[in-house]
């Protein structure tokens, strides 16, 4: 079953910063929820296992991320896949947009997801909330990892 | 692997359990009781319900470590030895079971709604309370004429009260 | 009528082991050394299998094996297969596409299995489980039966274009289209079916133990038909030869048609179990069983009814698509078949009648029988054209049926039933008037000041059931004969054992089948045992399903007992040095005629076994029985149901306030048994038309796969249930028995949603009638009656 969602984030860096974040291992890896491992197979390809629960169904997702669709610094697509067992999988993206916005950036996506299996049998009325939940749990972090450490 | 000990049917049990065990396996694998059933993995169907400290609980909901030390009635302990407990008696009587299967756990949760409720039932309150249990067999029709009357015979002054 | 013969609502014999916890279920037993099996199962609903990776399984603590759709091919181990032939319009014979127990190219549904991990414990192989890497390429799927005709659909089986798997016909078009023309009135309603899945309330569940010393299987599984299941097992799917297989079904937690089918897991585990020379256990989650037991009903049918000027029906024509799921289950083809079209004329006089039905693969679970099986399809369509027909034409809904239903017997319907006996009027008299029918209107009247409408629907339904005679069966396309076999063993005690091959998972057979033997025998009914579920126990028998077991399998009994009879006045005739001509038995007893002289049932078995009294040249020790019976007819139970519905216009809520039935079920064994029957049937039939649905999006995943989403029917959806019966014997059996089992699933949503579609004065309502459709439709009526003012 797919499902679709969109937000957007200011950020209080440049345009150019945070495009270098969008491609940094370390960052993403830090950022997206439940990551465990981000391994870089090239400069676009990454293989990650995350840890996600969705309701009653928990399971450790082996994903490819994928990164295309490259336009620097105005954005791009990340999308993934992953098998996760029995719990049936999960694959979708989202399409970055970066705009320069009252001296920082204005950074929107466009998210949509298909999942299947035990995860759409048991937890689609679940899945809305969390994949929603996942990714602005993401773009905080992100936001988080890109903004200037507060004054100590 | 974490002890766990609880009183089953008035009678002591211990078993070295994992955490994850659930008290319905731990009734059914370790203890062979397997008159406690698994008809749904999602808490909704009944057929697990055993009596904790005396309340009904689904056993598939709760983990075997949770019961420690606490009084655990099955419905192989609810009967007094040959004589059946009344609310045994009602569904017998009543034709309150097709195939079995949900039987115990509607027994079970029968004997605590009149323990809360008393022992004169209407139709409405039995149907309502009857919620968290699903036969596929009955239409609920004699269930709920037998858990009427298993109500009554629990209060008369003949029958014994519940197990616990 | 004795206190425990015919006719008597005794007590259940079963029951002491179930309400204290005694039953043994299939997952209540366990086999020394006993290893667990979990499936993998394709989230996808279609996809190739490009490549499995095991090896992280394998290396998971306590895994015995992990196992492959290539293991199982390179085993040759046979494909399973559907049982019954349908031929096409064109005389093609159907489409049956191959059914690897597990897929080993391509995963046609979600949930098909592609691997298996054996191991020692069951969280060790769900753990396993997880680690088995399955690499797929996703191909788009179809699930809807409308849309996998066409010429975009995915192509699901090489050996079925455009997934069709027949075009089938009953009846003649041309008279039909005849009929039509020279119609006053012409009704037309689309209707879907919905999709059900059974949820028997015990999960299914398998082991299977391999003896290597006897190179046999002994496969303990909850089947409602032990020996069809070696059957298949062995002649098709050749894991072993009948006789070193051996099929136990202990106590079975319901069925409803979901048990009948021989699955891929009983014979995965039977194949592992030898494999790995261990007992191999598999029981179903729920969530499972949702994706991997057969599901009932999906069809889509557009159906005509022609009248003339009175109110007669003349015709009637239906183009129905039936679903049936990604694989053809062991029944499936029959049931939009022959247990569908041939009921199409109800229990109305119809000269002609046009069936067309297309069945379909699709990218979902198989489709089978289901509680009715084909007849709840067959009905609904009927009762709901003649509902609206009545509406449409102003004539009352119960004299419109009057008018048309079937007088004199034997009547020869259009669709191929001979239906033998039957009083239609009277139960719809009587459930009329028990239903107080003529009070409606005021009580109408009381919900509409309370805000709510009311609406009342009936349903005169008929079913064919005693399914059924061999040679019948046999000339439309079934691979076996539908007979069954009896065996009485009356003990030296005087005590008896019934082998029936039947099979009970909540039906009563322990108690009614003992009621007939203790009603014939003069014996105590405690002195009287049912065995069945075990092909080391009991002839060849083939099994419970379709109210069979009652006019078929007592009719069985009956033969046998006939002949134990018949052999004791023999022994008897020794015993009270009489001719045998002389002997009577009368009430447990042997007498000689005209005499005094006596000798107890009990004194006559012990003389059978011991012999003293006759030369074994004149007559055979012992004293055992068997009959195979085969039926020379269908039955035909028939009857009324009365719905009374009341809505909440504000929440679209539908509340069931009263249900009346009336049915004949021809001599009734048990009557606390078949009220409870009916009872059971009248729940799953409102689940259907108000609660239940399946719904898969488009993508073929399975959205309600949990009671979290699909709506079983509880307590509170449910009314009390007024249940009556009449009575005509069915002629073709000794007993006139017609048969209890699914008329109330069969005869209850079109009393449903007649009630609410009268309550809301609109026929545009689909199953399940749930309140957000309701609302809607009420919503629709309103707008359309604004805008008419």
């Amino acid at each position: 079953m797919a499902m679709q969602m969109n937000g957007e984030v200011q950020l209080p860096a440049q345009r150019e910063e945070v495009w270098a974040r969008l491609n940094d291992t370390e960052t993403l890896k830090a950022c997206i929820p439940g990551c465990e491992t981000l391994d870089k197979l090239s400069d676009t390809e990454f293989a990650a296992v995350a840890t996600v629960k969705i309701g009653p169904v928990k399971a450790r997702w082996r994903a490819k991320v994928m990164l295309s669709d490259l336009d620097p610094p105005n954005g791009y697509r990340i999308s993934g896949e992953g098998e996760g067992g029995v719990a049936g999988f999960a694959k979708g993206g989202a399409t970055v947009a970066l705009a320069e916005k009252d001296g920082g950036t204005l950074m929107s996506y466009n998210v949509d997801a298909h999942i299947g299996g035990k995860l759409a049998q048991l937890g689609q009325r679940l899945v809305n909330g969390a994949a929603k939940k996942m990714a602005d749990e993401f773009f905080a972090n992100f936001a988080k990892a890109v903004s200037p450490p507060p004054p100590a | 692997m974490p002890a766990v000990s609880m009183t089953v049917n008035g009678k002591p049990a211990t078993a070295d359990v994992e955490p994850r065990t659930l008290l319905v396996q731990f009734l059914r694998e370790n203890l062979r009781l397997t008159g406690t059933h698994v008809g749904c993995d999602t808490s909704q169907c009944g057929a697990c319900v055993v009596h904790v400290d005396g309340k009904a609980v689904k056993s598939c909901t709760m983990l075997a470590i949770q019961a420690e030390g606490a009084n655990v009635t099955t419905i192989e302990g609810l009967a007094n030895g040959s004589q059946l407990h009344p609310m045994q008696e009602a569904f017998r009587e009543h034709h309150g079971l097709q195939c079995g299967f949900c039987t115990p756990g509607m027994i079970m949760t029968a004997v605590d709604m009149v323990n809360r409720k008393g022992n004169e039932l209407d139709d409405h309150t039995i149907r309502e309370e009857l919620e968290g249990n699903i036969c596929r067999c009955t239409g609920y029709h004699n269930i709920v004429k037998a858990i009427a009357a298993g109500a009554r015979s629990m209060g008369t002054g003949g029958a014994r009260k519940a197990a616990e | 009528m004795s206190a425990t013969g015919i006719g008597a609502p005794v007590r259940r014999k079963e029951d002491y082991r179930f309400i204290t916890g005694k039953g043994q279920y299939t997952d209540d037993l366990t086999r020394p050394g006993q290893t667990y099996i979990t499936f993998v199962r394709s989230p996808h609903a279609h996809a190739r299998i490009r490549r499995i990776d095991a090896s992280a399984a394998k290396g998971m603590p306590g895994v015995v094996a992990v196992l492959t759709g290539a293991d199982l091919a390179a085993d040759k181990v046979g494909s399973l297969i559907c049982g019954w032939a349908i031929t096409s319009k064109d005389g093609s014979p159907m489409k049956m596409a191959p059914h690897p127990a597990i897929a080993n190219t391509k995963a046609n549904h979600v949930g098909d299995p592609v691997a298996v991990v054996v191991a020692e414990t069951q969280a060790q192989a769900k753990d396993a489980a997880e680690k088995v890497v399955v690499d797929y390429e996703v191909l788009p799927a179809v699930v809807d039966p409308a849309k996998a005709q066409a010429k975009s659909a995915p192509q699901i089986h090489e050996v079925a274009p455009g997934n069709t798997i027949y075009e089938w016909h009953l009846g003649d078009q041309k008279a039909v289209e005849a009929a039509f023309k020279g119609a006053k009135h012409v009704t037309r309603l689309d209707i879907v079916n919905n999709r059900l899945v059974p949820n028997a309330m015990e999960p299914r569940a398998a082991i299977a133990e391999y003896d290597a010393g006897n190179d046999s299987l002994t496969l303990w599984n909850t089947t409602q038909n032990p020996h069809v299941a070696r059957l298949v097992i062995s002649a098709f799917v050749g894991i072993a030869p009948e006789h070193k297989l051996r099929v136990i079904a202990p106590d079975v937690g319901g069925g409803f048609g979901s048990k009948i089918f021989i699955y891929p897991e009983e014979v995965v585990c039977l194949w592992a179990a030898r494999k790995v020379n261990r007992p191999v256990k598999w029981v179903s989650e729920r969530t499972e069983a949702f994706v991997a037991d057969a599901h009932g009903r999906d069809h889509v049918t557009h159906a005509e009814m022609a009248f003339d000027g009175e109110g007669k029906i003349l015709a009637l024509r239906a183009k129905t698509i039936a679903n049936l799921g990604a694989y053809m289950s062991t029944f499936s083809s029959s049931v939009p078949t022959y247990l569908y079209a041939t009921l199409l004329s109800g229990q109305y006089e119809i000269p002609q009648i046009y069936c067309e039905v297309d069945a379909v693969y699709t990218n979902t679970v198989p489709v089978d029988a289901y509680r009715g099986a084909g007849r709840p399809e067959a009905t609904f369509v009927v009762e709901r054209l003649v509902e609206v027909g009545a509406r449409e034409m102003q004539i009352d809904p119960a004299d419109l049926r009057r008018r048309n239903f079937v007088k004199k017997f034997p009547h020869q319907t259009p669709v191929i039933m001979a239906y033998d006996a039957g009083d239609y009027n009277a139960s719809l008299k009587k459930a009329m008037e028990l239903a107080d029918v003529k009070g409606f209107a005021k009580r109408k009247r009381e919900s509409a000041r309370a805000g709510k409408l009311r609406g009342l629907g009936y349903s005169t339904y008929i079913e064919a059931c005693g399914i059924a005679p061999s040679q019948a069966v046999g000339s439309l396309g079934a691979g076996v004969g539908l007979w069954e076999s009896a065996e009485v063993r009356v003990n030296p005690t005087g005590s008896v054992e019934v082998l029936t091959g039947c099979h009970q998972h909540g039906q009563g057979h322990e108690t009614t089948f003992a009621q007939v033997v203790s009603d014939r025998l003069g014996i105590p009914i405690e002195n009287v045992s049912v065995v069945h579920g075990d092909t080391d126990k009991v002839q060849f028998g083939m099994g419970t399903y379709g109210s069979r077991s009652g006019a078929v399998g007592i009719s069985a009994i009956v033969k046998a007992l006939d002949k134990v009879e018949a052999k004791a006045k023999k022994v008897a005739s020794h015993l009270l040095e009489a001719a045998e001509a002389d002997i009577v038995f009368e009430n447990g007893q042997f007498k000689v005629a005209g005499t005094d002289k006596v000798a107890a049932f009990g004194d006559v078995a012990l003389n059978a076994y011991i012999a003293h009294k006759f030369s074994g040249q004149e007559l055979e020790p012992g004293l055992k029985e068997g009959s195979f019976y085969d039926p020379t007819n269908f039955t035909f139970p028939a009857g009324c149901h009365i719905c009374e519905v009341e809505v909440d216009t504000e929440t679209g809520q539908v509340e069931v306030v009263a249900w009346t039935a009336v049915d004949d079920f021809g001599k009734v064994i048990n009557p606390m048994i078949v009220e409870g029957q009916v009872h059971g049937g009248i729940a799953q039939g409102v689940g259907q038309a108000l609660l239940e649905n399946t719904t898969y999006d488009t993508d073929g995943q399975l959205v309600t796969g949990s009671y979290m989403d699909y709506t079983m029917p509880r307590a509170d959806n449910l009314p009390s249930f007024r249940v009556e019966t009449t009575e005509t014997l069915a002629p073709s059996n000794p007993l006139g028995i017609k048969g209890c089992g699914e008329a109330g699933a069969i005869a209850s949503p079109a009393a449903v949603i007649n009630a609410i579609t009268d309550a809301l004065g609109t026929e545009e309502i689909a199953m399940p009638a749930t309140p957000a459709a309701v609302w809607a439709a009420l919503q629709k009526v309103n707008q359309s009656r604004k805008a008419a003012e």
